[in-house]
């Protein structure tokens, strides 16, 4: 797995060491019981301070993405959110409006938003269907 | 808890010139805190106050919350420091100068001296006024980290070595130093080399003209200064007066403003100014420090 940091977009470090454990989640690049690596490790890797992977490792643990194993490391967990069904909900409104906004600085109509977003749900359906083959 | 370190209103003058002037900040524990400036900026010298080596015309100096003034054997024997030009006693080896070193602090942990030793291939036989300048910062490194302590002062550490060295010496200090309890390990950096440190610094101050002209944690920061260039169809506009605008460029049909917050209002602007485009980019720390310096 390939780990990329981009000071240029104005996302915390930790937010982005999230983000892309979550998508390798969602892509089926990680899959339950995968061990993530240790924060000295990423730490040294990414040369990012340890806090920040320390964070970003203990944020995604609160929303049940991965579980630490004292003394074994961080492990991708089944998919059981911690979260009430609202709460998913509000997350995920609040991530879309960000979407809408892009959205609408760059002119593209509320159809074509609709229709893209159909397009990478399927998009994902096929990444993980070829991760699982 | 008291701050690792707290600087109140330092005043140094060297005749009739103010090299430091009012200059205050704090550090909590935990934090790497970076102190840029340009040359002559006052860097150097309230480094040199920091570590007991200067008197302060004015204003105060704690510690962990002490007076190094009188309380000098114990918060020394809590930092380290990292000169920006090492030197050794030329007659010892690495192996003695280490021991040297050793010596002169409790809790030395002979473990990380052999781990780093041997991770920056040092000679331990070798006279250490053979050393190059990449050697003496490894061997500096080597003595400061081994000795253990809570704060890591580092004086342009890696200025003049070559970019495999610097890797090295960072990822020593991210993967050694903070290894234990990185929640009580603080790191102090002045440096020019700003895009390195750019993962590990989470404060820092801008100086200049020996006073501190921006302060700020580096994510807040990055979200707060952005480029936003926008793409004219046609004519680019007249310049609008909106006040957190630090620079303007223009380039055939494609206007670009650096702001200070505002973003959202810049790219209001313009838009109803009739780009085509627009894109926002966060400034690196590096781009920060040359709008505020």
């Amino acid at each position: 797995m390939r780990w990329i940091i981009d000071y240029q977009t104005g996302v915390p470090v930790y937010l982005q060491l999230m983000q892309q454990v979550k998508s390798a989640v969602a892509t089926g690049a990680m899959r339950a019981g995968d061990q993530l690596p240790s924060v000295r490790a990423m730490a040294e890797e990414l040369r990012v301070n340890r806090n920040t992977v320390a964070r970003a490792w203990a944020e995604l643990e609160t929303e049940g993405v991965i579980a630490n194993r004292q003394g074994l490391g961080c492990f991708v967990t089944e998919k059981v959110t911690p979260l009430r069904k609202a709460v998913r909900n509000e997350r995920l409104a609040l991530a879309l409006d960000q979407v809408i906004v892009q959205a609408h600085h760059l002119q593209v109509s509320d159809d074509t938003l609709r229709a893209l977003l159909d397009e990478r749900i399927t998009h994902f359906h096929h990444v993980r269907k070829a991760q699982g083959d | 808890m008291a701050p690792v370190i707290s600087l109140t209103d330092l005043r140094i003058r060297y005749g009739s010139k103010d090299a430091v002037n009012g200059l205050s900040l704090q550090v909590e524990a935990g934090r790497c805190h970076a102190l840029l400036g340009r040359n002559g900026a006052g860097k150097t010298s309230a480094m040199r106050a920091l570590l007991g080596l200067l008197r302060p015309d004015q204003g105060a100096v704690r510690l962990f919350g002490l007076d190094p003034a009188k309380h000098e054997a114990e918060v020394k024997s809590r930092l380290a420091w990292v000169p920006d030009s090492p030197s050794f006693y030329p007659w010892m080896s690495v192996r003695e100068a280490l021991a040297y070193a050793a010596s002169t602090r409790t809790g030395w942990r002979k473990d990380i001296e052999e781990h780093l030793c041997s991770r920056f291939t040092l000679d331990l036989d070798a006279p250490t006024s053979g050393l190059s300048k990449g050697e003496k910062t490894q061997l500096a490194l080597t003595c400061a980290v081994s000795a253990d302590p809570e704060l890591l002062v580092l004086d342009e550490p890696t200025t003049g070595l070559d970019p495999l060295v610097r890797r090295q010496f960072l990822e020593a200090v991210i993967g050694t130093f903070q290894d234990r309890q990185p929640e009580k390990k603080t790191i102090f950096v002045s440096t020019h080399l700003i895009s390195e440190f750019e993962g590990i610094i989470d404060d820092f101050t801008v100086l200049a003209g020996g006073r501190a002209v921006l302060s700020a944690d580096a994510d807040g920061a990055r979200q707060r200064f952005c480029r936003l260039r926008g793409w004219f169809d046609e004519t680019v506009p007249p310049q609008a007066a909106i006040p957190s605008v630090l620079s303007t460029k223009r380039d055939g049909r494609l206007l670009e403003l650096v702001v200070d917050s505002g973003a959202d209002e810049t790219r209001a602007w313009l838009q109803g100014a009739g780009a085509s485009r627009i894109e926002t980019t966060a400034l690196s720390l590096e781009e920060i420090f040359v709008c505020a310096a």
